[in-house]
Order: structure tokens, then C-alpha cells, then sequence
């Protein structure tokens, strides 16, 4: 992947970008698990997505081909992250194999970046495989650093950067509130790694 | 008993129903009912079985409260309470998923595996099994978990489980065996092997597990409640090892001498690796046993083909018993070829973390030494770092006669120093407490105060260490933290210390506020490292260099000063013991300062000339890490002007928001490090934004090669290479490294290779910027024209462990030409 990934807009906006519904749930769920298992090596139960959609719905995003058939989906969330921002995390993106290079991808992360963004949050965080040249390339086009190497983040022992993208000045000095600081000890610790298993051992380890 | 996992936190009458499945045949349901009481460890379900006991059970209907309540949502309308969280939605599954569902069969598929584990064995099977244990222990090694790795092996299973209660019955059977299906020789030498592989799994866990030095993502301890003979003692194995052996030798007198000699070999590398793996090897006579296991290394490399693989004596289904909170996942293979290599990785780690214990006392040995280790490439595995730090956090290391950070400490700023001296330690306070201490003893308590405080902040930097380069990288952002935290408290008792010495009239004899200079000193030099540690883990952006090698300049310039003042210093007492010397051979009335009575003048003089040339040998290598980072930062802000460094539009972003997010490990130090943003911009655009300069000599600066950046990078580069030519000539030993002089040479010597590199790729783009004056004649706003791959070259930025950097943390682009039939298509 290189320049000739460059978004060529045509193409892109001849989908249509739609936002999820929670009361759509059996119309785009099956689709979007069925997207998102296909590059995992194992699958996220549906309790894994009902968990994102329910609450931060509004920060899916869907891209849809004429006939309403799911092309990509971002899903996010964003709340009060214990460090004293309000962060945005981008859990799950995937475009169709056959659609890929088309700027797809990098508008479905714009329109949650912006979503994000109205929903004030301070910063946009994720992690992506450090092979994965072209998604690194995506979000870095759009602004995201790296921030943090994570050996052996994932569970086939691949590493991960984290990649941050600050959306207000004065971010990186929030400091956690009291009332932030009482949620540390239900922080939680797992074998299986999404965000926050591995992030919150390396803070308060 | 009270090991046994199973029963320790089960009632007493609860606890004989559960012996009783143990002993029971091991069928499924069987297996299934003990895994429960297994489960009755959880806190939560300990509660409820008290509270079971304790309260009458009492029955509600509340199917209509139910009904009710269910009749307010709408089909498929979803509830969530508060307490369902992202780890609860990642760890739940989904039953009769294939995937999710551990209990879910195939048509036909069985629960059990259904290999014989008493079935004969050809000797080539028993090499072929032998040897894929060893792949999934070095694969365990590297992180995955036993679960995927030796747990799938049907033979280490069955002499763990059921577990056996007492260490004969650890066999591939349980119970009665008619004699025809006992297990013959090789079998035997398979159990053997088996079993103290088993509890060299034990040993690993036990040494990593007893040190800071590991984390989930590094190393799985996890053992799924089987118990590892963590009672047997060593010599038991040792036994079943050599018996085994014997046996081989007196009774398989037809076996071919070649596979004999195969087998007896893996038997006694096991015998070896138990040696060495054994935690309670004395620390004396560690260096004896790896080249042992080395040796044999060779010859299992060499009959590996000899064997025969038995792929059905490995199964997934095993961890279908484990008690595990995950689905089965795939046996992680691991090559041969690649396992092999990793054990003698292993071996060649440990046998250099040994050299450890040779070292001299010297905190400073050790932190070179330490530095060093984390830098080897492949990085050593964790087991071999927990083997490093059981040897650095011994007592015999740590039990000093002098504390460890006191000791860097006298070694940086405090040579043959009054405040030091050992004779204020046998001051006794006065009887009355209203009396003022003496001045000495007050030296010496206030010494006290700072490095009992300091120790913890010293044990913290060793410990990151010893992490994963990672993880090594982002503690190291921690540890400056509390370093600077450190700082601050330090401040106070400095004070003090500084009445104290002025009081007594000392102060030539003193580095003002000692204690304050010494960790922040120490706090700079961590900067500094994880800054090129940032580089090293591909951190940072093209763009970015030029900011982060500024940022890395500016600290080790202001350590670079520090370094100076402590060295003028350290000659000013120099001159004044020579002075002093002179005159009292003249006029032997003058008397001694307050200089320790008991130290000899010698002494004191060599002490301070070993200070002297330390400090040079610092300020050498602080000299070439300024230089040589200021270099490399004017070398990338001339090739962004020339755009031959990609520069997106991040549409997302700003500057400012990028340089408060890579600076936000520094942000809070005092006194402040990080350069305000504007201030930061004026360095880093000195002629405007990159993409549109607004100064117009920028192209007439740029196009001439004696112009003023040309000329910063020229003279910095110059001096870096004369800095690590002074640190070379000085010598490892003088730089506090002499533990691992090879290391430390081929450091420095590919600092040099940097210098070169970069005075290369220089010269390849000065070479091309005559065009420049061109480029100036259409001003600023001319869209690039002229620029970039216009030039006729391109620069590449070498990646990281690829061999192509001289040095990971110092990225030297290449200067290549670019292929002007290609080039135009890509230059757009």
C-alpha cells in the first residue's frame, strides 16, 4: 500500500455512510459481525458488539453500497477515560476485501473522529498491529502518533502501537479527578486484551 | 495435602467427595464434577455456599413479577445494567458457537482424545515426542501459554492429572495396569523425561514469578490448577532420570547404538537443565553448569532427524479440563529449527547474566552491565532476565558497605569528601537533646535521610531494566518521575547539607547542593535513553525527527553542563591537595583541612583523579549524544524544507496538539524541560513552515553549501565524532563499563559508523542543492516545484531491525538517486 491508497473520492461516495440504530440491531448486526470476524483469528461474542452499539451507537458507522449491502463499519466509544480525559476509542474497523483502497476506511474514521469530536472528547486513542502498514498509514495521514509500542499485545503474540490523536490543547495534563480515582479498583484484568486489560496494568502497575 | 488446589478452600465434608472423584476413574463426568469443586475457590461462590448453610432455603415463585416486567420492553429491545462492562462482554460466549463453546462437539467428536498412552513406543517415536516437547516449551518460553504449548501433550497430562498423591503414582495410568500393558523401557525413559520437564516448567515459573521482571504479555505462569511437583524435591527427578537411563544401557541391548545414544543424550540434557534451572543453585557456582548444556545442545541439534513425530500424542481437547476461562485455542507451533535456536538463546543469556556476579562493586558496573543486557539482540527471554535479576537483587550484591545510590553518588560528586567520610558515622549525638549534634554527625544523618529515600528510586530504574525493551521504554517514563519527584524532596535536605558544610567552612571542598545535582543528573541521563529508545522502537514519524533529537540535544546539552561544573570542581580540589601539599612541606604549621583524618593524602588524590577522568569519559559521551542529535536535527529540518521527507496534511491534527502529545511523559518535570511550543517552532522552522517558507533566504541558505545549517551540521557532526573518539580512547573500564567492554566497544564504535553515515548522506544532498537558486526565483508559494524527488534523489529512512541502521537509536536517512523514468510517476 502506498500512494496509490490515496483516497479516490469518487468511488467512496458513491456508498451511501449511514449510523447505526440500536433498534436496527437485526438488520445490521449479522452483517457487521460477519465483517469484522473475517480478519479476526477469534470471534468477539455478540456481547462484545451489543456492548459498543448500545451505548455509543451514534459513533458507528456504516458504509453501504446501493443495494444496502454492509461495504465498512467503525465501531467506537467514547466516556471518561481514568487519566482525566474524555477519550475516544476506536475498537473494531473493517472494510470488504473487495472495496479496499478506496478511501473507504479513512472516511468511516472521519465521520466517528468527528462524531467523537461533538461528543467533546479530548482524544481519539487505538491500537493496530505494527505490521499493518496500511492502517497505520490511514490514521497517521489523518494525525493520529504513536504513542507506545505493546509487545506481544495481542493474543497471537503479535505487538501493537497505540496510536493517540489529541483533539484539545491541555490533554495531556488532565489530571483524574477524586471521583476518578475511586473507579481504579474495579479496574479490569483479563486474558483477553482489548484497551483496557493491558492499558491499566502498565498505569498502576 | 493442603497444596492440593482442589480441596483447599473446600468444607471438610465436601472435601471427601471430592478425594473420592479424584480417585475415581477419570470419566467425564467425573472430571467434570471435580472441575466444579475446583471452581468453589472463587470468592463469591464460597459465599453463597456459607450463607446456603447458614440461612433456610426459602423458595419464591416470581414467574408473574417476571412476566410483568418482561411485558414492558419490546422484542429484541436490549437491557444493560451498569455492572456489564467491556471485560464482561469480552469474556462471555456464546453457547453451541463452535468457536466460543468448549463443550460443544462435532458430530462424532468425543470429549476424550483417545490415544493410548500405554501403547509401545518405537525408540525414533520417543526422539520425534521428545523433541516437539521441547519446541512447545521454548514456544511457552516465548510467551504463549501451557495450555497451547505442553498441556496438549496426552503424556504430561496424564501424570498430572488425575493429580497423584504421592509421587509414584505420577505414571501414564492410574490405578491397576494388567501386566501386559505396563509401560516397558521406553516408555519409562519417556515418563522420566516427561517428569522433570515438568519440573524445570516448575523451577521457570517459580524464578519468574519471584521477581518484578515479568508481565502477562511476556510470560504465561498460568497452570490451569495442575500442580507442577512443586514438593518433589530436585533429586527425585534426578533419580527417575538415571534410572531411566541405566535401563536404557542394560536393557535395550538390541536397540541401534545410534538412537541409544540419541535418547541417553535428551536424558541427560534434562539432567543438566534441572542443574541449572534449580533455585537453590548457589550464586558461586552458577557459571558451572550452562556450557554443560550447551555441549549437549549440539548433539540433540544432530540426531533431532532421527526421530519420528507422534502428532496424535498432542491434542486440543486436553484444555477442555483445564480450568481456563477461554475456549480452546490452536497448539502455537513452533519449528524445530526456530525452538532450537531459541534454547540456545536461553542458554547464551543465561550464561552471560552469570558474568553478573563477577563484577566489581559498583553500581555503575552494574547499570552499564544492565544496559547492555537489555540491548542484546534477539532480546533475551524472560526467564533468563529473572535469572539476571535473582543475581543482581542478591543479598550478596546488595549488602554493601556502603548503600548503592551513596556509592554512584561518591562516584559523580562526592570523591574523598568530607561529607562521606566514614568516621561521621561513629560520632555519638550529644547526652543532652537540646544540644546541637556535631556537624559531622549531622553530615552523616542527613546522608542517611537522602538515601533511604533515594533507594527505592534506584531499586525502581534497575528494575525497568530489566523489562522488555517495550515496556522498558514506557516504565522508564515512570521512573523519571519519580526521580523528579525525588528531586524535589532532595532540595530540602541539600539545604541543610549546605548549612551544615558552611558552617563548618567547607564549602571548597563541596559541589554546591550535591544530592540535587546527582539525581537530577541521573533523571536527564533516563531522558535522554528513553527518548532513543522512541527512535529504536520506530516511535516517532519523519517528521518528527527533527523535533525529537532537538528535544534529545537540548537535555543531554544541559547534562553536558552539569557534567562540566562538577569537573572544574573536582580539578579546583585537585590543585588545592597539590597546593596544600606543597606548602606544608615548606611550613609543616599549616593545618590539614577538614579533609578525613584517616584518609591518606594519596588516596584522596587518587580518588579524585579516578573522578576526573570518569567525568571526562561522561563528558565525552555527552558531547557526542548533543552533537551528534543537534546534527541529525538540522540534517532532517533541512530535508523537510527540501520536502524529501513526507509531511501529510493531517487534517485531523494541529502542531501544537502533536508537540503536547509527544512531550506529555516530560511535561510536569521541574525545572521545566520540555521548550514551549512557539519557542520550539523558532528552533525547529527557522525559516517558516516547512511547506510554505516565509524567510526568503531559505533557498539561498539551503542551495549554498557553507550556508548557516549546512554549517551547524557540518561543525556538530565534527564534534560528535570527536567525543566518541575521546570516549573510545578512554576506554570502557574509565566509562564504568568494563564488565562488558566488548558491548560498550561496539556501542561506541556504532555511534562512529552513525557519524560517517550521516556525513555521507550529507554530502548526497549538498550535492544536488545548487539547483536551489532556481527554486528561490519562484518565492515561496510554488507548490514544491523544484523540490523533493526534483531533485534527483530520495531519502530513505532505514527501519528499525532490519540491520540497516547502524545504530537503532540514532536514524541516519540514505541519500539514493532517484531513477528519473520512475521518479516522475511517484513524485507527485
Amino acid at each position: 500500500m502506498s500512494a496509490t491508497d490515496a483516497p479516490s473520492t469518487a468511488s467512496a461516495d458513491e456508498l451511501q455512510y449511514v449510523q447505526y440504530e440500536g433498534d436496527k440491531e437485526e438488520l445490521y448486526l449479522p452483517a457487521i459481525r460477519q465483517l469484522i470476524s473475517k480478519d479476526l483469528s477469534e470471534p468477539y461474542s455478540i456481547y462484545v458488539y451489543r456492548y459498543f452499539l448500545y451505548q455509543w451507537g451514534n459513533l458507528c458507522y456504516m458504509a453501504l453500497d446501493s443495494d444496502k449491502a454492509l461495504i465498512g463499519v467503525i465501531v467506537c466509544k467514547l466516556e471518561p477515560h481514568r487519566s482525566g480525559t474524555h477519550r475516544g476509542y476506536i475498537a473494531m474497523l473493517a472494510v470488504r476485501e473487495t472495496h479496499r483502497g478506496k478511501g473507504i476506511a479513512t472516511k468511516l474514521v472521519s465521520l466517528a473522529i468527528e462524531g467523537m469530536v461533538a461528543g467533546d472528547a479530548d482524544e481519539v486513542v487505538l491500537e493496530t498491529e505494527v505490521t499493518n502498514t496500511a492502517s497505520l498509514k490511514l490514521y497517521e495521514r489523518l494525525g493520529f502518533l504513536r504513542s507506545k509500542r505493546l509487545h506481544r499485545y495481542y493474543l497471537n503474540g503479535n505487538t501493537a502501537f497505540r496510536l493517540v490523536l489529541y483533539l484539545k490543547e491541555g490533554t495531556a495534563t488532565k489530571r483524574a479527578d477524586d471521583a476518578m480515582r475511586a473507579m481504579e479498583g474495579d479496574r479490569v484484568v483479563g486474558d483477553t486484551q482489548m484497551e483496557e486489560g493491558r492499558y491499566d496494568r502498565e498505569q498502576f502497575a | 495435602m493442603a497444596q492440593d488446589p482442589l480441596r483447599a478452600n473446600t468444607t471438610p465434608s465436601e472435601d471427601a467427595a471430592g478425594i473420592a472423584h479424584v480417585d475415581g476413574s477419570g470419566s467425564a463426568k467425573h472430571v467434570r464434577h471435580v472441575e466444579r469443586h475446583a471452581e468453589a475457590g472463587l470468592p463469591m461462590r464460597q459465599a453463597l455456599k456459607q450463607q446456603h448453610k447458614i440461612a433456610e432455603t426459602q423458595i419464591h415463585d416470581i414467574t408473574e413479577k417476571f412476566r410483568t416486567a418482561a411485558g414492558a420492553l419490546a422484542v429484541g429491545q436490549l437491557v444493560k445494567d451498569e455492572y456489564f462492562t467491556l471485560f464482561e462482554s469480552i469474556t462471555a460466549i456464546e453457547i453451541m458457537d463452535p468457536k466460543m463453546d468448549s463443550g460443544f462437539l462435532q458430530p462424532g467428536e468425543t470429549v476424550e482424545e483417545s490415544y493410548d498412552a500405554l501403547a509401545p513406543l518405537l525408540p525414533e517415536e520417543v526422539i520425534g515426542i521428545m523433541d516437539q516437547l521441547l519446541s512447545y516449551e521454548m514456544a511457552w518460553h516465548t510467551g504463549y501459554p501451557l495450555s497451547q504449548t505442553l498441556f496438549t501433550s496426552v503424556y504430561i497430562d496424564k501424570l498430572l492429572y488425575p493429580e497423584s498423591r504421592v509421587f509414584e503414582e505420577a505414571q501414564f495410568y492410574r490405578g491397576f495396569v494388567p501386566d501386559d500393558k505396563r509401560p516397558g523401557v521406553l516408555l519409562e525413559v519417556l515418563r522420566a523425561y516427561c517428569l522433570a520437564l515438568i519440573k524445570c516448567c516448575d523451577f521457570v515459573i517459580a524464578k519468574i514469578v519471584g521477581r518484578d521482571y515479568y508481565e502477562e504479555e511476556d510470560f504465561c505462569t498460568h497452570t490451569y490448577n495442575r500442580v507442577l511437583f512443586v514438593q518433589v524435591p530436585m533429586d527425585v527427578f534426578q533419580r527417575e532420570l538415571n534410572a531411566a537411563m541405566e535401563r536404557l544401557v542394560e536393557e535395550e541391548t538390541d536397540m541401534d547404538e545410534v538412537l541409544r545414544n540419541a535418547l541417553v543424550t535428551r536424558l541427560e540434557f534434562r539432567l543438566d537443565m534441572l542443574t541449572a534451572l534449580d533455585l537453590e543453585c548457589p550464586i558461586e557456582r552458577l557459571q558451572k553448569y550452562w556450557p554443560t548444556i550447551l555441549k549437549s545442545l549440539t548433539l540433540i541439534d544432530e540426531t533431532h532427524h532421527l526421530g519420528e513425530p507422534v502428532p496424535d500424542a498432542f491434542s486440543t481437547k486436553i484444555q477442555r479440563r483445564l480450568a481456563s476461562t477461554v475456549p480452546p485455542r490452536p497448539i502455537v507451533e513452533l519449528d524445530f529449527k526456530d525452538a532450537f535456536q531459541k534454547l540456545r538463546q536461553l542458554c547464551d543469556d543465561c550464561v552471560e547474566a552469570t558474568r553478573f556476579a563477577a563484577l566489581p562493586v559498583d553500581p555503575l558496573e552494574y547499570q552499564s552491565f544492565l544496559w547492555s543486557y537489555a540491548s542484546r539482540t534477539p532480546a533475551p527471554l524472560p526467564y533468563s532476565r529473572a535469572y539476571l535479576s535473582t543475581i543482581l537483587f542478591h543479598p550478596n550484591t546488595l549488602n554493601t558497605s556502603m548503600s548503592v545510590p551513596l556509592m554512584d553518588l561518591r562516584t559523580l560528586l562526592l570523591p574523598a569528601s568530607p561529607i562521606l567520610d566514614q568516621s561521621n558515622w561513629t560520632l555519638s549525638p550529644p547526652r543532652d537533646i537540646l544540644m546541637p549534634k556535631p556537624p559531622r554527625l549531622q553530615l552523616a544523618l542527613l546522608i542517611d535521610e537522602f538515601t533511604e529515600r533515594a533507594g527505592q528510586n534506584y531499586i525502581d530504574l534497575w528494575t525497568a531494566l530489566g523489562q522488555n525493551r517495550c515496556r522498558l521504554r514506557r516504565m522508564l517514563g515512570h521512573v523519571i518521575l519519580g526521580w523528579d519527584q525525588l528531586c524535589q524532596d532532595t532540595a530540602a535536605v541539600d539545604e541543610d547539607l549546605m548549612r551544615v558544610v558552611h558552617d563548618m567552612g567547607i564549602e571548597d571542598e563541596v559541589f554546591p547542593f550535591p544530592l540535587t545535582t546527582w539525581v537530577y543528573h541521573k533523571k536527564l541521563w533516563m531522558m535522554e535513553k528513553m527518548v532513543l529508545l522512541g527512535f529504536e522502537q520506530d516511535i516517532y514519524f519523519p517528521d518528527e525527527f527533527a523535533g525529537m533529537y532537538h528535544f534529545l540535544s537540548e537535555i543531554s546539552s544541559g547534562r553536558r553542563t552539569i557534567l562540566f561544573r562538577i569537573q572544574a570542581h573536582i580539578s579546583d580540589r585537585i590543585y588545592a591537595l597539590q597546593d596544600h601539599r606543597t606548602t606544608s612541606k615548606s611550613t609543616s604549621t599549616s593545618p590539614p583541612p577538614s579533609n578525613p583524618q584517616d584518609q591518606p593524602a594519596t588516596q584522596q588524590s587518587q580518588d579524585l583523579h579516578d573522578a576526573h577522568t570518569y567525568l571526562t569519559s561522561l563528558l565525552h559521551e555527552a558531547t557526542a549524544t548533543t552533537a551528534l542529535a543537534a546534527a541529525l536535527s538540522t540534517f532532517y529540518i533541512i530535508t523537510l524544507y527540501l520536502r524529501l521527507l513526507p509531511y501529510p496534511i493531517r487534517p485531523f491534527s494541529t502542531e501544537l496538539l502533536r508537540h503536547e502529545l509527544r512531550m506529555k511523559p516530560f511535561l510536569t518535570l521541574q525545572p521545566p524541560e520540555v521548550q514551549a511550543f512557539d519557542e520550539s517552532v523558532k528552533s525547529l522552522q527557522p525559516y517558516g513552515p516547512y511547506l510554505e517558507p516565509d524567510d526568503k533566504r531559505v533557498w539561498r541558505e539551503l542551495g549554498d553549501k557553507e550556508g548557516l545549517l549546512w554549517r551547524v551540521v557540518d561543525e556538530r557532526l565534527k564534534e560528535a565524532k570527536e567525543g566518541l573518539q575521546g570516549l573510545k580512547k578512554g576506554g570502557a573500564g574509565v566509562a564504568r563499563a568494563g564488565g562488558v567492554q566488548a558491548e560498550w566497544e561496539e556501542e561506541v564504535k556504532r555511534g562512529l559508523k552513525s557519524c560517517v553515515a550521516l556525513g555521507v548522506a550529507v554530502a548526497g544532498v549538498k550535492g544536488v542543492v545548487g539547483a536551489l537558486a532556481e527554486v528561490g526565483r519562484d518565492g515561496g508559494g510554488h507548490g514544491g516545484k523544484g523540490l523533493g524527488e526534483d531533485l534527483g534523489i530520495r531519502l530513505e529512512i532505514p527501519g528499525i531491525g532490519e540491520g540497516k541502521r547502524y545504530s537503532e537509536g540514532w536514524v541516519v536517512g540514505k541519500v539514493g538517486k532517484v531513477d528519473k523514468g520512475k521518479g516522475k510517476g511517484k513524485g507527485k
